[in-house]
């Protein structure tokens, strides 16, 4: 739950800062199209922000993933600790930094 | 009664070949002009989403002509110029026998002149030193000089323009030059689109828009492939095509050889979205209308479509939702293919890409292969699209090209009769 406490508010906070309302009408529940209006454009620059702000680089195939907040909140945490359980693939950290394009499947 | 307009000639640059032969009977065989991109300088080349393009080769060994200096343009006005030679050498059209003011230019280009665009600008800030912007930078990114260089090597001085609509902007050029023959401004408009943009901020900037292709860096030759299942993005090309149009008395006059007639032409706006389609396809299904009505054709009476796909995911079955809306039942009769497969997107010059293709369809019967066409979406599946060359007598071609911006545009072309 460390990880989970730290990561969601910066999600939260990059959703309220993109959509410019009060972070506390975020919630893990929301959906990022019908609830917050968030079109195709929309999410790539709200991943545009995500990817700066944990330095990560997300793959064109993971998007279809991120449907809620919940989901993007689950999805970072995932991809900053590879080894969790939540991603049992890629054991060794330095493989997925090194490849991350390898983890697309198409 | 509207004056009608006919093509009289066709030349291009394309990562299938330069030279309209060449092009045709690699378009005819289905080759892909996709390959991998080299590296941007010492940028990382793994940290490009995208690392295939569709790239044209053998360009250093052109010759231009003499009258002017291409170094004082970027690559796509030097590409434009290229194949609005040939179109003219095609022609048979002598520009010593025409009243210079009765021959007008007109270029779509979406991009222009980055090639120099980016390295001007990556040097300014890197020495610091604006007295070294070289002298040429402002002619060269401003985005009439191909039309103006076209002009120049010719000798045409009529209406002088250039469209930039993003990827729809030379099906808007030949629908301008359409329009100018149509009103009387002149007898022929040499027609063009030209973009080479394959350059790093470019590049690196459509890939963090997620538009290109990111699943066949391996491989390039499968990566096009539109209205395909697997489709997950354009691929960027570069290149230009040119087509000269003529009014069909000024054609007839000078006996010159007719590929097809430009029947009709459609502008709109969705006014919609900056980078996405209305999905119900409703806005594309009016632009082919209008298109048809104005060649006073019906929906009935088209034989094949030259599609927009640019194989993206979206963007494919839009297209093909709004085929199915206007067409309807006989949406399944009509053949389609998509360029975009064979060269990939080569954005301004897209639509005149698309209208070569049209115009020598329309006058050969033979309807190049949509490369890499494997398993059908049932999002966008038409039952005339192949991956196979596909031969028939066609009277009727629609050519579709849509730009960011929420912009569209439709051509109709006619087999000469």
């Amino acid at each position: 739950m460390g990880a989970s406490s730290a990561i969601a508010p910066r999600i939260h906070q990059a959703l309220a800062d993109y959509l410019k309302r009060d972070v506390q009408t975020i919630t893990p529940d929301q959906a990022l199209r019908e609830d917050l209006g968030l079109d195709s454009m929309a999410t790539i620059e709200l991943l545009f922000r995500i990817e700066e702000a944990f330095d990560l680089q997300i793959p064109d195939g993971d998007l279809q993933k991120l449907v809620t907040v919940a989901n993007v909140t689950a999805y970072v945490e995932g991809r900053l600790a590879p080894a969790s359980p939540a991603t049992p693939r890629k054991p060794s950290p330095k493989q997925a930094a090194a490849k991350p394009a390898k983890r697309k499947k198409n | 009664m509207k004056t009608r307009v006919v093509v009289t000639g066709l030349g291009v640059v394309s990562p299938i070949g330069i030279g309209v032969p060449i092009f045709w009977k690699a378009a005819l065989e289905g080759r892909s002009g996709i390959t991998a991109i080299p590296p941007f300088g010492d940028l990382p080349l793994e940290a490009y989403r995208c690392r295939v393009a569709g790239q044209v080769t053998g360009f250093e060994s052109v010759r231009f002509p003499e009258s002017v200096n291409p170094d004082r343009v970027d690559r796509y006005a030097q590409f434009a110029l290229v194949a609005t030679q040939e179109a003219l050498a095609d022609s048979g059209l002598r520009m010593d026998r025409e009243p210079p003011h009765r021959v007008g230019v007109i270029v779509g280009a979406g991009m222009g002149g980055m090639v120099m665009g980016e390295r001007e600008i990556t040097q300014l800030y890197q020495s610091l030193k604006p007295n070294r912007v070289h002298p040429n930078f402002i002619p060269t990114i401003t985005l009439n000089s191909a039309s103006g260089i076209v002009a120049m090597a010719c000798g045409a001085k009529g209406p002088n323009l250039t469209i930039s609509t993003a990827c729809s902007s030379s099906a808007h050029a030949l629908g301008q030059a359409l329009t100018c023959i149509r009103s009387g401004q002149a007898d022929v408009v040499i027609t063009a689109g030209a973009d080479a943009s394959i350059t790093p901020l470019v590049f690196a900037g459509f890939c963090s828009l997620r538009v290109l292709s990111t699943g066949f860096n391996e491989e390039p030759e499968r990566a096009s492939r539109p209205f395909d299942l697997a489709r997950d993005g354009f691929v960027m090309g570069e290149g230009a095509g040119a087509l000269i149009l003529e009014s069909l008395a000024h054609a007839k006059k000078r006996k010159a050889r007719i590929y097809a007639e430009v029947a009709g032409y459609a502008a709109t706006s969705e006014a919609y979205h900056m980078v996405i389609p209305r999905e119900d396809g409703t806005d594309v299904a009016a632009t082919m209308k209008l298109a048809l009505d104005d060649a006073d054709v019906t929906p009935a009476q088209v034989d094949y479509i030259n599609a927009h796909a640019t194989s993206t995911p979206i963007g494919d079955a839009v297209e093909a939702k709004a085929i199915r809306r206007l067409f309807k039942t006989r949406a399944d009769r009509i053949l389609i293919n998509a360029s975009k497969s064979l060269i990939g997107h080569t954005l301004g010059a897209a639509g005149a890409m698309g209208a070569i293709a049209s115009s020598l369809a329309l006058e050969t019967g033979q309807v190049h292969p949509t490369a890499n066409y494997e398993n059908s979406d049932p999002a966008c599946a038409l039952a005339g699209i192949s991956r196979d060359t596909q031969e028939r007598p066609l009277k009727v071609a629609l050519l579709n090209a849509f730009g960011f911006g929420s912009n569209n545009a439709a051509l109709v072309l006619k087999r000469f009769a």
